[in-house]
């Protein structure tokens, strides 16, 4: 078995040769499912620490995105050895760019952040309609919703999901969360949203005290 | 004289001082209002209105009669749907509300840096260009043709827009000077923005990181080509260098891939006699001692950061401009919004140098509210005299 402490923390430096190397040894070794959820585990647990990193300002957006996809390289090297037994998910969020902005590199650094987190994510994509936002909160009733969006229009947008959300009575089912170029704490006020962020790590932090 | 010559004058030199390193009557104001703005400001469909531009002369000057600047606010969009959908673009499209927007898509491989590094313009043109534009994706005949309708279409719009615009340039008596004449990128962003995505040059730095390097050095000269305005060079005009992924990356990326090609558009340019307006994307408070080095007089439009600091750091060489938060204009009272421009005056106009603008275009009219922003440009006006 590997020592699990030297993959998070190669995940965490985003080495991914390093990364690859150790978990394509794991897999030719023909392990355990439970010792491959353990490797997922360690995983997760180094995006976790590019979370810190990014908190700390030694890392920035960049890093997130190369982050997110050497998690879904690492994962797909796994995946022959992970087996059926998915581990519990910590909570479901459905996740869009609202109608009338197409921009989706900031929603899908928190995608795969709060899918590493542990979070069933349903990614609705971008220009999402606020019909489509409702139609997905009721087949799935997530805990909560995340909009997204970088053009300051995105606003009205989300305001709007909120109003639909509410019409439909489903506004007090779900914790909703913004994020992106333009939100702020007036604009959060405004659109009626639970919370906002810029930064994908703290909204993961906030989705996860939501669900504890 | 008319009025509006001399106002026109008036505003001019406006600019010419602080272009000359004077201190100017009052500080100027150069605010763009996008296209789109303009369309529903005028009570227009965004998307119908943006394919018939015959119509858009009533459009803009209800722009020029409702909001003060000195510069002229309207102005044609350079994100044109007509050529974009000629050339079946996936770089720049409409969406579901109207707005042209850039997607994240690529259009050379990481196989083919090699290529590209070789040969750049050869590389745009026979592999990149069919890709990014599919409808060029074709046999050479073809191409040429598709080529030639984009191309008409493109200029027909901006000879048709530029007279509308010139028009009332002289009507209401704006300043022809203070605002952007071509557009360039720095070469690290044209890489990432144009050539492999956003997505795939953070990976690309870190997997073929002497392979980025050499491609942004390899495109340097066509972003210089790029950036040079079709007139002789003048202390006077204006570059326009959207900066975009610097904030993104971390500052010993920044040193290797982004600031050396970059910093030599700059140079050149300016060697040339053609300053450069940047557009400062985001916070660059991180990398202000370079932003420093620069040419003497390159304006820096602000998104994000610390004014006071950027006044004591450049402030004495370069233009500042910006910073004002274009949000605040949706969220604040119009004495929230009035105290805001008072202190960025009060920090930014001493000793000149400083030209009014808010911290990024503003693209829908629900972005802001109207009577907020009216009530900002009018006390700029008003009360920003030296």
């Amino acid at each position: 078995m590997m020592d699990l402490n030297v993959l998070t923390q190669a995940i965490g430096d985003l080495e991914e040769g390093t990364v690859l190397d150790m978990l394509n040894a794991f897999v030719a070794a023909n392990p355990s499912e439970e010792e491959a959820q353990k490797v997922v585990g360690a995983c997760q647990q180094g995006m976790a620490l590019v979370g810190d990193l990014f908190d700390k300002g030694e890392y920035f957006v960049g890093d997130l995105i190369f982050a997110g996809e050497l998690l879904t390289n690492a994962i797909d090297v796994l995946k022959p050895v992970i087996g059926s037994g998915d581990a519990a998910k910590v909570g479901s969020i459905v996740l869009g760019t609202v109608e009338g902005d197409l921009h989706d590199i900031g929603k899908n650094i928190f995608k795969s952040m709060s899918e590493a987190a542990g979070f069933e994510v349903y990614d609705l994509g971008i220009d999402v309609s606020a019909s489509a936002f409702v139609e997905k909160v009721k087949e799935v009733q997530p805990q909560v919703v995340g909009m997204s969006g970088v053009l300051t229009l995105a606003l009205d947008a989300m305001k709007n999901v909120v109003e639909e959300l509410h019409k439909a009575g489903l506004r007090d089912k779900v914790k909703i969360v913004i994020g992106g170029n333009p939100v702020t704490k007036e604009a959060c006020e405004q659109i009626g949203a639970d919370a906002f962020t810029t930064n994908a790590a703290e909204g993961v932090k906030i989705c996860q005290g939501w669900v504890s | 004289m008319t009025d509006a010559k001399a106002l026109q004058q008036e505003r001019t030199k406006l600019f010419e001082d602080v272009y000359d390193g004077k201190i100017p009557k009052r500080v100027p104001i150069n605010v763009g209002l996008t296209l789109e703005f303009a369309i529903q400001y005028a009570g227009k469909d965004l998307a119908e209105m943006q394919w018939n531009t015959a119509a858009l002369e009533e459009v803009f000057e209800k722009l020029c009669q409702d909001f003060f600047t000195d510069t002229n606010p309207a102005g044609i969009s350079l994100r044109n749907p007509l050529h974009y959908k000629l050339l079946g673009a996936r770089n720049f499209v409409m969406s579901s509300s109207g707005f042209m927007q850039h997607p994240e898509v690529h259009g050379l491989e990481a196989d083919e840096y090699d290529a590209f590094i070789a040969s750049p313009y050869d590389c745009i043109m026979e592999k990149i260009l069919p890709r990014i534009y599919t409808e060029l994706n074709t046999n050479p005949v073809q191409r040429s043709i598709v080529f030639a309708k984009a191309f008409k279409a493109y200029w027909d719009e901006l000879i048709s827009g530029g007279m509308m615009t010139q028009k009332l340039t002289d009507k209401y008596g704006y300043s022809p000077i203070g605002g952007i004449e071509v557009l360039t990128e720095a070469p690290f962003d044209f890489v990432a923005d144009q050539l492999r995505g956003f997505k795939n040059i953070t990976g690309d730095i870190r997997r073929y990181p002497d392979k980025v390097a050499a491609a942004c050095e390899a495109v340097t000269p066509i972003m210089i080509k790029a950036g040079i305005p079709p007139h002789p060079p003048s202390p006077y005009g204006n570059t326009f260098i959207p900066l975009h992924m610097a904030p993104f990356i971390r500052d010993k990326d920044f040193e290797k891939f982004y600031w050396p090609t970059f910093k030599k558009l700059v140079d050149e340019l300016a060697a040339m006699g053609y300053p450069s307006m940047l557009f400062v994307e985001h916070d660059w408070m991180r990398y202000i001692d370079y932003l420093y080095e620069l040419p003497e007089n390159t304006r820096m439009w602000f998104e994000y950061g610390d004014p006071k600091l950027v006044k004591e750091k450049l402030g004495k060489k370069h233009i500042i401009m910006g910073f004002y938060p274009i949000t605040l204009l949706k969220t604040g009272t119009k004495e929230q919004c009035i105290d805001k421009a008072k202190e960025l005056i009060d920090i930014l106009a001493p000793g000149g140098k400083y030209i009014f603008n808010f911290d990024k275009g503003i693209i829908t009219t629900d972005s802001v509210n109207i009577e907020n922003l009216q009530a900002v440009l009018e006390y700029v006006a008003k009360n920003a005299d030296y």
